[in-house]
This record gives structure tokens, sequence and C-alpha cells, in this order.
């Protein structure tokens, strides 16, 4: 008994220090520890971060991407140079240097097109320094706008159309984690298990249009399965209009710039060139001219509009000059007739080249205005000598302005005296034109800084009427170069983005990463909309634009905080990030920017009959996005059907075999019982 | 990976479970009540066992003996109220038998005492299977399958279940050795269920060696299978000793 009790010792011994004896080896590397089952499943699904490419509806039919029925795609992944010949779906993994063919590609051959289940592009920062140029844009984009007859000239060479058209997968732009991620689950099932399972990617990215059936503008918004694009626009003017003398309104020089861009991913669309690099010199000259001492004794009033939905037909132009039409709220202070100059400032992030500054100042037609604007650019850049700016005029062998919201201007009122200042000639110097990777890189801010400075000495010599280059207050008009710089991190990086200083101390943002892709307009469209539904850049250019042309009424500033103030020629500014704003005298004003062929009724939109005397209605798409629930896409590892009927059968057997051996033994025992 | 694997899963880890259930423990009420409340026993050591350990969980993952140190006072605890249970199972006899007695009705036979300890040991077993792998098992039912970094060659959940299976066998038959052990005060029996239990949790930390899972689980089916074999040489020599004790007594 005893030996056997030693025996049994010794042998389990052995055992666990043959079983110990390893372990100190191989402990080194890192464990994801699961503590409960969501963990488990956290690891089992991963989710993939990026930015989709959602379906966006015109009168005629559709554009862009969704999943094409009402289910979750689930299809292999697999790269784009390793596609042979394909049998069932799959998930392409593209990279961005491959986009544009590959997309080309698509349209043009039908069968390996019902082959794509859904596409992941991966555009990391190695492809984009391969990348010469890539615009998914037209060569002329929103030539039906355009007041000349060339509609076929390249203003944009590195286009290739591709956002255009209608693709019946789901597309999704990975973002770095999501191509760790990926490149993760791709790189195990090439090491390990790699003949019975198969790594797939899951698109849940169902848009309601096609739940629904509404395959146009007007079919989903009767359905109410989509929105018009469309924002809100802000003006501002320098100084204060007083409303109540309707009487003596100098003239007014209008300047204008978009905030509005695109791209093939509505969520990663900076839009740095072209146009936020308008903006921001727009926002730097305002600064400059707002710490001028006698704006308010020059001989013109200035105004700064500040539109959005350019891209999507001119969306904010259109509905501004129709509003100026009907003499409405949101345009009061204004009129038709009292706008004398409209200088338009573009793309002017690329100009630096050489140590220069080079911009080209593009003309609507030859006018007394016209001459007046540039002779004023001109006088401008000579005060600016020492900054090495050139302003140029553009070729007259272009066929007219460049793609721009003057179009808009010059459609509706062809005797328009306007001037857009690019910094390209007869094409686009931007390579990268409404694409995802117009970001900070693209531009440079020095290009940035000098437009503004230029911008704000010309306002001035066209406000004051006055062409003498030794004014002392022309030589004291400066843009702060580091608040230019610091903005263009707020409005076109992630890291601070919207959460930067500049921006924080006006609005509370909603989103850290700014996406400047105009989006849908909410509710009913109104001068004074419920804040909720007005974008975060909206609000800040409100904000800001109201602070900067503000003048002090006596020494006293009176708090609000509901958003109203006593006094009627009075805004209540910075109300969101402080609890309580502070009440400025101050002319700045949202308007609404969407389609003028949309009418909002009773919580609906309908689109109105064509109306000869709205041309630009005629040939406008009245662009709608289709709603969603949800934008996902999760990746994970699948076993083959053979398999996991080989484990069923496994199962099945261990239970016959156990029930078998257990009934053995049951009938030994009882034998053996019965034996006396 | 699907309801086919999952149910996969259940069966591999659970079926034999399934099978004694119902082919020997469903016949007797009994037993059906010995099996729940062994269920109950074992998932009370185990909530006791978390509460004293909550203080130092998480346990860090790269280093093993706090793992090892884990199994060892787990392993002793529960071999604690094994012989806890015995106690009361003992009480239970008497009062049985002495019952029978009183209503001239014969004395729990040897097979009764076993199938017992049996419904007792498949208790332990099937609350061991659920805790450490049916619960991991509602992700398997979907479309994804998990393969683990330091086992990649089979998927996590089938080494659960294989692993479950193990222990269901062990707990099952080492309970009748420790109740024949105790009933007979055979030492050899009475440390060995405590070893093996022992053994079987540390060689489940074999597991944290890369691609240890080669080694680890057959070990583990060896252990399963001696417990198995011993337990049924024990089984034929009581029955054996009986059977000749009965014929002698005629």
């Amino acid at each position: 008994m005893a030996m056997g009790l030693i025996r049994l010792l010794f042998i389990a011994f052995t055992l666990v220090l043959l079983s110990i004896l390893p372990l100190h080896l191989s402990l080194a590397d890192e464990i994801t520890s699961i503590e409960s089952v969501p963990d488990l499943q956290k690891l089992m699904y991963v989710a993939v971060d990026g930015f989709p490419c959602v379906r966006l509806l015109n009168l005629s039919g559709e554009i862009g991407c969704s999943n094409p029925g009402i289910n979750k795609v689930v299809a292999p992944i697999i790269k784009l140079k390793d596609v042979k010949d394909l049998v069932q779906p799959h998930t392409i993994l593209v990279t961005a240097d491959e986009m544009e063919d590959f997309f080309t590609r698509v349209s043009t051959d039908l069968s390996f097109a019902s082959k794509i289940g859904g596409v992941l592009v991966e555009s990391g920062s190695n492809f984009q320094q391969k990348l010469k140029g890539f615009s998914p844009d037209k060569r002329f984009p929103q030539a039906q706008f355009s007041p000349y007859e060339n509609v076929e000239y390249k203003w944009n060479s590195a286009a290739s159309s591709i956002m255009w058209r209608n693709y019946n997968f789901p597309v999704y732009l990975l973002s770095e984690s999501g191509i760790s991620a990926v490149h993760e689950i791709l790189s195990k099932k090439k090491m390990k298990h790699g003949t019975y399972t198969s790594d797939v990617a899951e698109f849940n990215m169902v848009m309601e249009t096609t739940k629904a059936g509404t395959h146009n503008s007007e079919a989903c918004l009767q359905e109410g399965t989509c929105l018009p694009l469309g924002g809100y626009s802000v003006w501002s003017s320098l100084p204060p209009i007083s409303v109540s003398s309707s009487n003596n309104r100098k003239p007014v020089v209008l300047t204008v710039a978009s905030m509005d861009t695109a791209s093939f991913f509505r969520d990663k669309s900076f839009g740095a060139d072209s146009p936020i690099s308008g903006l921001v010199a727009l926002l730097g000259a305002v600064d400059a001219l707002s710490r001028v001492d006698g704006i308010s004794n020059l001989k013109k009033q200035l105004v700064f509009l500040v539109l959005t939905g350019e891209t999507w037909g001119y969306l904010g132009s259109r509905r501004f000059l129709h509003e100026l039409d009907l003499h409405s709220d949101a345009v009061a202070g204004l009129s038709n007739t009292s706008i004398e100059t409209v200088l338009e400032i573009g793309s002017v992030g690329k100009g630096l080249s050489g140590g220069i500054n080079t911009f080209f100042a593009h003309k609507t037609r030859v006018s007394s205005v016209t001459n007046m604007t540039l002779d004023a650019l001109k006088i401008a850049q000579d005060s600016l000598a020492s900054k090495n700016i050139k302003i140029l005029s553009a070729d007259t062998a272009n066929p007219g302005i460049p793609p721009s919201s003057l179009m808009a201007f010059m459609r509706k009122n062809p005797q328009t005296s306007a001037v857009v200042l690019e910094d390209f000639d007869t094409n686009f110097v931007n390579k990268f034109y409404h694409s995802h990777l117009d970001d900070l890189s693209n531009i440079n801010s020095s290009s940035v800084v000098a437009a503004a400075s230029v911008v704000a000495r010309t306002l001035y010599i066209l406000a004051s009427d006055n062409k003498d280059t030794s004014n002392s207050a022309l030589g004291s008009i400066h843009v702060n170069a580091s608040f230019v710089e610091e903005l263009l991190t707020c409005l076109l990086a992630c890291e601070p983005g919207l959460s930067c200083n500049l921006v924080k101390d006006y609005i509370s943002p909603t989103n850290t990463c700014p996406g400047n892709y105009a989006g849908v307009i909410l509710g009913e469209p109104s001068s004074k909309p419920y804040l909720g539904y007005v974008g975060d850049v909206s609000r800040f250019l409100w904000n800001f634009l109201a602070d900067k042309t503000s003048v002090q009424k006596g020494n006293t500033t009176s708090v609000c905080s509901k958003g109203v103030c006593s006094k009627t020629d009075e805004v209540c500014i910075k109300a969101e990030s402080n609890k309580e704003g502070t009440c400025v005298v101050s002319t700045t004003r949202y308007v609404p920017a969407y389609s003028t062929r949309l009418k909002y009724n009773d919580g609906a939109w309908t689109i109105l009959p064509q109306n000869s005397s709205d041309s630009m209605g005629m040939v406008d798409p009245v662009w709608t996005e289709s709603n969603w629930d949800t934008l996902r896409v999760h990746v994970y590892t699948v076993q083959h059907s053979a398999y996991d009927n080989a484990v069923l059968v496994a199962g099945i057997t261990v239970t016959t075999l156990a029930y078998i051996g257990i009934l053995a033994a049951k009938s030994i025992i009882t034998k053996a019982l019965k034996q006396d | 990976m699907t309801v086919t694997a999952g149910i996969g899963y259940a069966l591999v880890a659970l079926g034999p479970s399934l099978s004694l259930f119902v082919s020997v423990i469903s016949r007797k009420p009994f037993l059906i009540l010995t099996v729940l409340s062994s269920t109950l026993l074992w998932l009370v050591s185990l909530i006791i066992l978390s509460g004293l350990w909550r203080p130092f969980l998480p346990l860090k993952a790269n280093v093993w003996w706090p793992y090892a140190l884990l199994v060892l006072t787990s392993v002793c605890f529960q071999e604690g109220l094994r012989f806890l249970f015995w106690k009361v199972y003992k009480r239970l006899e008497d009062v049985l038998d002495s019952f029978a007695d009183r209503i001239s009705r014969p004395r729990l036979f040897l097979t009764d005492k076993l199938q017992i300890a049996l419904a007792g040991g498949l208790g332990h077993g099937v609350a061991h299977a659920v805790f450490f792998c049916l619960s991991l098992l509602t992700p398997a039912f979907g479309p994804a399958t998990f393969y683990v970094e330091r086992c990649s060659k089979v998927p996590f959940f089938l080494i659960s279940a294989i692993i479950a299976l193990a222990f269901v066998t062990i707990h099952t038959f080492s309970m009748v050795i420790a109740f024949e052990g105790y009933a007979k005060g055979n030492k050899v029996d009475q440390v060995m269920v405590p070893v093996i239990h022992l053994a079987a949790g540390m060689l489940t930390l074999v597991n944290f060696a890369s691609e240890g899972c080669v080694i680890g689980i057959p070990l583990l089916y060896l252990v399963a299978s001696l417990t198995l074999v011993h337990c049924g040489k024990m089984v034929w020599q009581r029955l054996l000793e009986s059977r000749n004790q009965s014929s002698a007594s005629r």
C-alpha cells in the first residue's frame, strides 16, 4: 500500500515538473487578456475604423456607393494585385494609387464589377508620395453652370470623374488604425491556419433609399428617405450696417469665399487648397481690417460672405442671390443694386513657388469696375513689396473664369463685374482637387498669409476709393501670420482640429475632426435657424465674424444668457463656449443654402417645377443624400463549412461512443453481480 | 462558426455527460438530486475562491507562477470541500440505511453507492464544463471563428471543449475513487484524487507556452485515462469482493 502511494506521488510529481519546465522560456510576449464574453466578441469581430462613401441622388438617378440590398455584405478579402479569376464576390483591398484605374475599370468592365462585393481603400502616407495627382472630380467641375460656351475646357487636369458614377457596392476608406487592423488579420492567416479559414469583411452600409426603392431625388424626398444637401452661409459687414437708416446706403464691396468641398469619401474631405485656403485668407483679411481705425469713415461698405453648398450646384450663391431678389430678412441691409464690386478668394494655398507667392486675378468681363479692382490689387501688391507677392492677370486665352461662385453670379446677372483670385492661371495647380488627399500638406501657409495680406489691403483701397499708396493706414494693415497658421490647423487637421483654442473660444464643436463636406440641411431653413442644426464651421464663422466686425457702444458690455440681446442691432456671440454670451453691435447673419428648386413645407421638402426665369435651376441636379441607420465595417475570420460539419460529426461521435461505452460497462457490471 | 459548429463544440464538451445522464442518472431521481447538489457545491466553491482572490486580480498575463498559485489554492479548497461532501453523504447514507431498516426494505447496495459517487462526480464535471467552456461558447454560434496566438492550429472553442471533456472525465471518476477511498480508509486512493486534480490543473498551465497545447492536452488526456482506468480497476475489485462476500455469507 505504502509503495503504491509513493509510486503514485512520484509519477504525479514528475508530470507536474515536466509540465512546468518549458514555461519559463516562452512567456515574454504580451497576451491580450480576455476578461468577459463581450471582450471575446470584440476580439473576434474586429471593428475597422474609416470613412465611408455614401449614396447621393439627383433628379435623374444616383451616384456614390451603398450596400446593394438591405442585408450586410460579407465577402472574403483579397488584394487587388492578387485578383485573377473570381468566382464569388470578394472584398477588394485597393491602394490609393490603384484607385483611379480600379474605379474606371469597374465602370467599363461589367463582369469585373459583378464580382465585387465591397471595396476597402488603403491610403497610407507611403502611397500618397507615389501619387502625382488624383482628382475624382470632372475635367470642368460644374460645367453646366458655366456662363461661357466652352464646356470642354480642361480646368482639372488630374480629373477621373469617378466620384460622379454609381457603384452598386460599398466602398470604405481605411483610417490608419483600420489599415493596421486589416493587415494584422491578413498576416495571421498567412502564418498559421490558412487552409480551412478565410478572412472576410462585413459591410453594414445599407442606405435607406436602397431599402425603400427610391432612386432619384424626387422619389426619395417624397418618401422621406433622403435629405437635400445644403447648410448655412454666413455674411457679415464691416462696419455694422444700421438697418433702420435705409437711406444713405453706401455702395458695397462684397468679398466671397466658400467653406465646403467634397471628395469620394464624405467624412474625409479637408479641401485644403480648394477652397479652405481662400476662406482662411478671407478670415485673415477680416482680422487685419478689424484692427484698422476709421473703417466706418470709408466711402464704401465692406461685406464678407462665406458660402456653403457651392460644390453641389452653387447652392449657397444661388440662394443668396435669390434672397437678395426677395429682400428677405436674411439679407436685410443689402440689396442687389448696392453691390458694386465682388472679389472672390478661390484657392490661394499653392501660390508659393521659388520663394515668390504668385496669384492670378480672373475677371468676369472687362469693365471699369474690374479695372478698378485690378488696379487696387496691383497697388496692394506694390505696398507689400517686401513680402515677394505677385499678382498677375489671368491669361486671355482662358475661355473665361474658372469654376467658382462667380459663375453663378454671372449666370444670374451677365453684367456682374467681379474678380476671382486664384493660385492658378490656365488650369488647376491643385492636383488633388476634391480628393481626400487635399489636406494640410498640400498647401503652404505662407501662400495663404500672402493672399490674406493682399486682399486686406485691396479691400481697404477699394473701400476708401483712394489710390494714394503713401497712406499710412494702408501700411498699417498687417495680417497676423500666426493666427492664419493656427486657423489652418483648426480647419484642416484632426490634431488639434476644431478643439483648438481659437475655435473653442467661440463655439463648442460637436466634432474634433473637421469635415468640410456641406452635408444636408436639417430642419426648416431660416435666417435665424435652430443652432443645433447649423454645422460647426458655420457657427464658428458667424461668431468669429460677428466678433471681428463688431463695434463697442460705450464702455459697458451686456451679457446674454439665452442668445437674445435687448437692442435690435445687437447679436449674442460666444454663447456656446461660455455659459453667457456677450452682446455686441454687429450685422452678421445666417443665410440658408439650398437649391432654388426646393421648397420646405410642413416638415417635408418638395421639388418645384422648372421655371424659365431661374436658368440655373433648370440645370440644377438637385442633390440629396440618402439617410442611413449605421455605417460600419467589421473584419473577421470564417471557417469553411466542411470544418464546421466535421466538428458536429466529432461531437456526435464522442457522445455516441460514450453512450456505447456506458452501456457496455453497465452490462459487464450487471453480469458480474448476477454471477452468484 | 455557425450553429453547426456551436452544437458540435457543446457536444464534444458535454456529450458524454449527456449520455451518462440519460443512461444512468435519469433512472433514479435521487441521483438527479445528487448531480444538482454537487453542481451547486462546485459553483459555491468557485464563488468563494473568486472572492478570496479578488484583491489580487487581474493577474499579470506574462508571469506563470501566480496562476500556479491560483490553481494550487483552488484545488486544495475544492478537495477539502470534497471531503466535506463525503461526510454529508455518509450522514445521509446512515439516515437512508436506518430508514430502510425501519420499513424492512433492503439497504443501499454497493452499486447504489457507486452510482451516487458517480453522480456527485458528474455534477462537479458538468459544472466545470459549463463554467469554463459553455459560458464562452455563445460567440461560436455566430459566423466568425477565433484562433489564439499560443495555440494557433485549432480554433479556441475546440480547444476549450476538448479540455472541458478531459476535466469532466477526471471529475466524474475521481469522485468514485475518493468516496471508496474515504469509505475503506485506503490511503492510496485518498491521496490519489487530490494529486490527479492538482496535476490536471497544473498541466493546463503548459498552454501558456507558445504551441504548448500540443504537449499539454495529450498529457491531460493521459491523466484522464489514468483516472478512468484506476476507477475501473477499483470498481471491478470491489464488485468481485462483494460478490465473494455475498456468496461466502450464504
